[in-house]
């Protein structure tokens, strides 16, 4: 009989029964009749048939373990006693269950975040032998930057041959583009310009027609040819099989381009960046002619596969100096004359790292990393929390069931049974607990998602179920098995048969200090979760409260686009007419355009202070319209503002500073009226400042930036503000057929509003602040659902001894505190541990806080007040019970 | 007992329990052993292999499970047959010699 059939005997026990049984009587049966035969009365034949065949319970147990797989057989004994048990105390078991589901939940989305995010290896071939190249950003606090330029691409290309092959992956761009040629509507994709050996190095398949090759890239204009993701090809084009062929057209800078789709890449490549997959891939060749060849048009990220037996060391040595030859030649061309020579060294001599790949390049990366590890580990806090809680219980309840344990003791279970029973119902809460959990975070963690996702900037990760994630999961559940099971099973393993039976109710036997360790880690883990979060809120807080230096409610953002391409007079007739028209709207205040949002990507410049050699200025180029301070709100210092005069202005040469630049720039000397010399994206010319306006914080993270306030250069694209007068936000929908009666030239692609984009960019801290106070909540929650059951638990086992007492004439207070003593020291000593991983947990979130220190006394006071708060009101019901307890009742109970 | 069962088993063919429990009992008296163990004991060999059972219907038109030798218990036995053989011998030779 194979081990299959084994299993099923064990699934299905009472066949086997029954036919050994058949068996053994059948033998019986026959010896009877034979002896019957053989002259003897049938009582007598039967008495000796038994007597010959021997025990026949033990031999038939005997067969039976050869025909079952005896552990099998007891397993599933245990797990159909323990459901039995479960259902029997309902509320125990949904309380355990739920609270752990949610903790659970929680620890698998976020690990489900942080594997999409920071641990899944590119989905390509050998993804370890990849990588990227980078440079020090300048500021310590940035991440390192990974753009360059297509002269140094070219050149580091040439020079790692043989050890690397290097290819370029422009940045993503999102042009609109028109697939539907016969109603010509436009939409928006994610295109990225890669030189024509990409897909060869990623080693990627095409799943429909083919991908670029070195063939389509080799003429700069010349290979209008495309390939689009699997992902967009399926979800917009539903798996069309004919879309090989098709042609779309392009309108970017380069004007509108029509491009031939040649193929669809394998299914689950989404390009080199996680969080930012790309629909659409062009060739190199077909990017802004303006690239080629220029050094200072740094919009290529630059990646390379190592060859086989190449070190990581050889490549860069290799690289640095190709890197620093290139930029030495350049040099003349970026730096400033004025410059000291040891800062013209610094920059021919920039460092060159090489980075791996294998996770791909992430912006998004870089910046939620830290936050979401630290969500992980609150969020493994919190489980070990519940973890704890539900140990508790089940504790209290092998304590309850001492009489049950006994009594299958002495009727010869094993002590291996009775610890499997007890950890087989653990194992049945751990396991629902993470079927739940599973559940709960297959909603939990695209929501944490769609909070990282703003408007212009769509943030989609992968979050599937994979075996890296079902290892968490089965590991998580095995360890809450453990960490809850195993002290109620030694427990139950340690029971004393004689004794348990023999006393009748109160203490069986002597309470170990299991319990008291568990209120302690409760209050000690809950403790750093709430500490933590607390201090997350706490720089929310002062964060939102940062006065951006403009009012940003009643402002709407209009974004345009032009519907064909025109001449920059044209354009710029078109941009006044529809402001123009807006303006007089009824419900609008104030109408102005800028070239981009207010906190949007900043353009900055960098300017030599007059008077002291060394020093530079770093300022942020505002490109605005006459009426952006208007509308924004942004109060005059000094001076005036820019009026439509200066827009008619054949080069208009006045500037706005904000208070930081004057401050800088000029010192204390009065800024208005003054000079500098400075080329804002044209020749240098000298430009008069005509106005000090108030600080404004683009980044509400950091001091105000020092800002120049330009004209508005027309170009292509720009954004309008467009104040309405308080509670008139209804007006954004007339918005987009007003631009259209204003000017045909022109289009509305979206409307937003200023608060939005204001509020988002908090999107980091306020998920970090929401996420953390809902932990710390579900943490004060729990521990304080744990110090009541384990001091409910206690004042009923003790109820006969404190009747006796009472009885006898002790106090109410006495008997109170021979209950809350041993619980509120274990809960003293929790929160002093909990203080200290709290501290220590601070430093990992040090960085993410504006404000807030870890060492100031409301960051200790706080968290700490809030837990013992919740311990004493967590132990008043208990504590009262303990004081009400009446002797006459407790002790006719005997 | 696996000897004398698979024996048994070899000689007279397909047998249920009891038979062999009778055959065994009529060849000789000296080899009387509790009857039931002899169950455990099939069930066993037909985990091992070296019996396979079917239910059959006795003359009464009862059920009951016949046991049969198979391939791998004919091989079994001859080994167990010499094994047994060379310990008799070996102690005959001893009584006889010493």
């Amino acid at each position: 009989m194979s081990w299959l059939s084994r299993i099923a005997n064990a699934l299905r026990s009472s066949g086997v029964d029954d036919s050994l049984d058949e068996e053994i009587t059948f033998h019986i049966e026959s010896r009877v009749a034979d002896l019957v035969a053989g002259g003897m009365t049938r009582d007598a034949a039967v008495t000796i048939a038994r007597r010959q065949f021997g025990n026949r319970l033990r031999l038939r147990e005997e067969s039976r373990d050869v025909k079952l797989m005896p552990w099998l057989d007891s397993l599933v004994r245990d797990v159909r006693l323990g459901v039995r048990m479960l259902r029997k105390n309902g509320v125990m078991t949904t309380a355990a269950v739920l609270s752990l589901s949610l903790a659970l939940g929680a620890c698998v989305a976020a690990f489900s975040l942080v594997d999409a995010l920071i641990l899944r290896p590119l989905p390509v071939h050998q993804p370890g032998q990849l990588i990227y190249l980078t440079v020090p950003s300048g500021n310590p606090e940035a991440p390192d930057k990974d753009d360059f330029s297509d002269p140094v691409f070219v050149r580091l290309r040439d020079t790692g041959r043989g050890y690397v092959d290097l290819f370029a992956i422009r940045y993503p761009d999102r042009p609109r583009v028109t697939f539907d040629m016969a109603s010509g509507d436009r939409e928006t994709v994610r295109s990225q310009f890669v030189s024509g050996d990409t897909f060869d190095r990623l080693g990627v398949a095409a799943a429909a027609g083919r991908l670029l090759t070195m063939q389509d890239d080799r003429q700069p204009g010349a290979h209008p040819v495309a390939v689009l993701s699997h992902a967009f090809w399926m979800q917009r084009f539903a798996g069309d099989p004919g879309i090989v062929g098709r042609w779309f057209v392009v309108h970017d800078r380069q004007g509108d381009r029509p491009f031939e789709i040649i193929g669809v890449t394998q299914p689950d490549f989404f390009g080199a960046e996680p969080g930012h997959p790309t629909d659409v891939w062009m060739p190199y060749a077909m990017q802004d002619p303006h690239a080629f060849g220029n050094t200072g048009y740094n919009s290529l990220r630059l990646f390379g596969r190592v060859k086989d037996g190449v070190r990581l060391e050889q490549v860069q040595s290799l690289l640095q100096v190709a890197f620093t030859n290139v930029r030495r030649e350049y040099a003349p061309g970026h730096v400033d004359p004025a410059w000291p020579p040891d800062r013209v060294e610094r920059f021919i001599n920039m460092p060159l790292y090489v980075r791996s790949a294998a996770t791909g390049p992430s912006p998004l990366r870089a910046e939620f990393q830290r936050p979401l590890l630290i969500l992980t580990a609150i969020a493994a806090l919190v489980l070990l929390v519940a973890g704890s809680n539900v140990a508790n219980l089940f504790l209290a309840r092998t304590s309850a069931r001492e009489r049950e344990m006994s009594l299958r003791l002495s009727l010869g279970a094993g002590r291996g049974r009775l610890i499997q029973q007890v950890l087989i119902e653990s194992a049945l809460v751990a396991g629902a607990a993470c079927l739940i959990g599973l559940i709960f975070a297959a909603f939990a963690a695209p929501a944490v998602v769609g909070t990282l996702t703003s408007a212009d900037d769509p943030v989609l990760l992968d979050l599937r179920v994979d075996w890296r994630l079902l290892t968490v999961i089965t590991g998580a559940t095995l360890l809450m098995t453990a960490l809850f099971g195993l002290a109620p099973a030694m427990r139950a393993s340690s029971v004393k048969p004689m004794t348990a039976l023999k006393v009748s109710g109160g203490r069986l036997s002597p309470r170990t200090g299991a319990a008291r360790l568990f209120v302690a880690m409760q209050v000690a883990f809950s403790l750093i979760v709430v500490f933590v979060g607390s201090l997350l809120v706490r720089s929310f807080v002062n964060l939102s409260s940062v006065n951006p230096g403009f009012a940003a409610s009643d402002v709407l953002l209009v974004s345009l686009e032009a519907v064909q391409r025109v001449e920059g007079d044209q354009q710029s007739a078109a941009v006044l007419q529809v402001l123009d028209r807006l303006g007089d709207l009824p419900g609008v205040a104030a109408v102005s355009a800028a070239e981009f949002n207010v906190l949007g990507r900043p353009w900055r410049n960098t300017l030599p202070v007059p008077g002291a050699a060394r020093e530079t200025i770093e300022a942020t180029m505002a490109p605005v319209t006459s009426g952006y301070f208007e509308t924004m709100k942004i109060p005059l210092v000094a001076g005036r503002t820019f009026v439509r005069r200066d827009l008619d202005a054949e080069d208009p040469t006045v500037v706005i500073v904000n208070e930081s630049f004057a401050k800088g720039y000029f010192g204390r000397e009065l800024a208005v009226g003054r000079l500098f010399d400075a080329g804002f994206g044209r020749a240098r010319t000298s430009n008069e400042v005509v106005g000090v306006v108030a600080d404004v914080r683009y980044d509400l993270h950091k001091p105000p930036a020092p800002t120049i306030y330009i004209l508005l250069p027309v170009r292509g694209f720009q954004t309008l503000q467009v104040r309405v007068t308080a509670g008139a936000t209804a007006i954004a929908a007339r918005l987009r057929e007003e631009v259209r009666v204003a000017t045909p030239l022109l289009r509305v692609t979206s409307i937003t509003s200023q608060e939005s984009m204001v509020s988002g960019t908090l999107g980091r801290e306020r998920l970090l602040a929401l996420l953390s106070s809902l932990f710390g909540l579900v943490g004060l929650v729990l521990t304080a659902v744990g110090l009541y059951g384990t001091l409910s638990y206690a004042v009923v086992q003790r109820a006969r001894e404190i009747g006796i007492r009472i009885a006898l004439g002790a106090r109410a207070i006495g008997s109170v505190r021979s209950v809350l003593t041993d619980t509120a020291v274990a809960t003293l000593i929790g929160a002093a541990c909990g203080l200290a991983g709290g501290l220590y947990a601070s430093r990992f979130v040090a960085t993410l806080l504006f404000e807030v220190a870890a060492r100031e006394v409301w960051s200790i006071a706080l968290p700490l007040g809030t837990l013992l708060l919740a311990a004493s009101v967590a132990a008043a019901v208990p504590a009262w019970r303990a004081a009400r307890v009446d002797p006459v009742i407790t002790l006719r109970n005997e | 007992m696996a000897l004398l069962v698979l024996t048994v088993l070899d000689r007279r063919g397909p047998l249920h329990g009891y038979a062999i429990t009778s055959h065994i009992h009529n060849l000789s008296d000296a080899l009387r052993v509790e009857e039931g163990s002899l169950y455990p004991s099939l069930h066993r060999m037909e985990e091992a292999g070296w019996i396979k059972a079917r239910t059959i219907k006795t003359e009464h038109n009862r059920r009951a499970r016949a046991y049969e030798i198979t391939a791998v218990g004919r091989r079994k036995l001859g080994m167990e047959e010499a094994r047994w053989r060379s310990i008799t011998d070996a102690v005959d030779h001893v009584l006889k010699h010493a």
